[in-house]
């Protein structure tokens, strides 16, 4: 625009209604361009592996640690609570709070374990000459370090505060080996289910 | 003067480098609606920039006009971005059309409302040349404001059913949402500042300079071919044995709630 689209002069008695209606247009071409600006940022979806290929991978590798369905038991301190208000029950509130730490302990390693065999498949299926780009690669190394340091985190905090400390985050921990499996399932989907079997095998030799 | 020299002749010439890219990759067969845009814009920007150089007296009025033009071109890119992530063969295509296609239809429909209510608006100038100016910035803010939503609609709705995007749509849309985004607002706040002048430079160069930006994204965007990846679709079978399946959990649902 130049000089030739100058402005008017608007009548100062509607001043107040266009000024809303404008502003009201400014605002809403505002957040509009925000929202171009966030979805730009987040980048496209992730690809998601097919169902059978997520199946596959449980098949082929046993995963001890997600296949643990009763973390929410595991984690919850309601019977702590309910034998601590009796006084005469201290003891045995203590010895469950023991117990319950341990399996935790026990469950935590079991997902630090889960995680370095999902990290192992995803390598010997590369190393078989799946496609991947370095890109992926380097983000799912970096998945597996911050995942390592929580689950070390989480075996801290369980040993120093309880298991009960931190119930939500403990139960969460679980989704770290659901997200690298499908990870794995993603590329292992990138070879035709035929070839699945022969995988298995050679996998199962490696591994032994 | 000299950057809306400079503005008005790097518009063209990105287009017609759009063009190329067009006519190189044979991007035309794949984008037809888009391809048909930029030569719009290319002829409606050239023709800008000529009567800016040898027919000043005109000036006003063709820019005017050219631009009203654009606004109802607009929809070419917000139609080319649709067809693209939903293509009539697929399912998606098939269940969303009709509703959005209502959707879409509402929106225009309230465009018009707002643009009408503030045509027949007592407060417009009453100087012929400032009247239409007032009108257009109007026609321009209502309705870009409705295909800015359309397109961020469409994007939203492929977001959540995890359909992908190609580098091609990807940057067409989020270009051209982010533009008419500002191009809604700044008209906005243009007219605004015409109420009070000492922000004027800022928000009559903002438009503009937004769409230069939009142009270098669109060719950064089709300087490859890369489409939107197909829509995966199940088996018939497979779709038939899940709707037994879903049917059943519902009725099954219903008995416990009310048995």
């Amino acid at each position: 625009m130049d000089g030739g689209l100058e402005s008017y002069d608007l009548n100062c008695q509607d001043h107040h209604t266009t000024m809303t209606n404008l502003i009201f247009f400014a605002t809403l071409g505002l957040l509009l361009f925000g929202s171009f600006i966030i979805l730009a940022l987040q980048g496209s979806p992730k690809t998601l592996p097919d169902s059978s290929a997520v199946r596959a991978v449980t098949e082929i590798i046993n995963l001890e640690g997600s296949s643990f369905s009763n973390a929410r038991r595991l984690l919850d301190d309601t019977d702590y609570q309910l034998l601590c208000s009796n006084p005469d029950l201290r003891r045995l509130a203590d010895r469950l709070r023991n117990d319950r730490r341990q399996l935790a302990l026990m469950w935590i390693s079991l997902l630090q374990s889960d995680l370095l065999t999902l990290w192992r498949f995803r390598r010997f299926l590369i190393q078989r000459g799946v496609q991947s780009s370095l890109g992926e690669e380097v983000g799912t190394l970096q998945a597996l370090v911050l995942s390592l340091v929580l689950l070390n985190f989480l075996r801290v905090s369980i040993r120093t505060v309880g298991p009960f400390a931190l119930p939500r985050v403990t139960r969460q921990a679980g989704q770290l080996v659901e997200s690298m499996s499908k990870g794995a399932a993603l590329v292992l989907g990138r070879i035709p289910a035929a070839g699945w079997a022969e995988i298995e095998r050679s996998w199962v030799k490696t591994a032994a | 003067m000299a950057l809306s020299l400079t503005i008005g002749i790097t518009g063209p010439i990105l287009e017609l480098s759009a063009l190329a890219l067009f006519l190189r990759n044979s991007l035309w067969r794949a984008y037809p609606r888009l391809f048909a845009y930029i030569i719009w814009l290319f002829c409606a920007n050239s023709t800008i920039l000529v009567t800016d150089l040898y027919f000043r007296a005109a000036y006003t009025t063709v820019y005017w006009y050219i631009d009203s033009i654009d606004i109802v071109l607009r929809l070419l890119v917000v139609w080319e971005v649709f067809q693209q992530i939903f293509p009539k063969s697929s399912g998606l295509n098939r269940s969303l059309s009709k509703g959005l296609g209502a959707v879409a239809c509402g929106l225009l429909v309230l465009a018009f409302a707002i643009f009408w209510g503030y045509q027949n608006y007592p407060g417009l100038p009453a100087d012929f040349a400032d009247r239409v100016r007032a009108i257009h910035l109007a026609l321009d803010r209502s309705f870009g404001f409705v295909q800015a939503l359309m397109i961020l609609g469409t994007l939203l709705i492929a977001r959540y059913y995890g359909v992908s995007c190609g580098r091609n749509i990807r940057g067409i849309a989020l270009a051209f949402g982010g533009w008419i985004s500002i191009s809604t607002a700044n008209n906005a706040l243009v007219a605004m500042v015409d109420m009070d002048n000492s922000l004027r430079p800022v928000f009559y160069y903002l438009r503009p300079l937004s769409f230069v930006f939009m142009l270098v994204v669109w060719i950064w965007a089709l300087w490859v071919y890369e489409p939107n990846p197909p829509i995966k679709e199940s088996e018939p079978v497979e779709l038939d044995r899940w709707t037994e399946d879903w049917n059943r959990t519902i009725s099954t649902a219903r008995t416990i709630i009310r048995p």
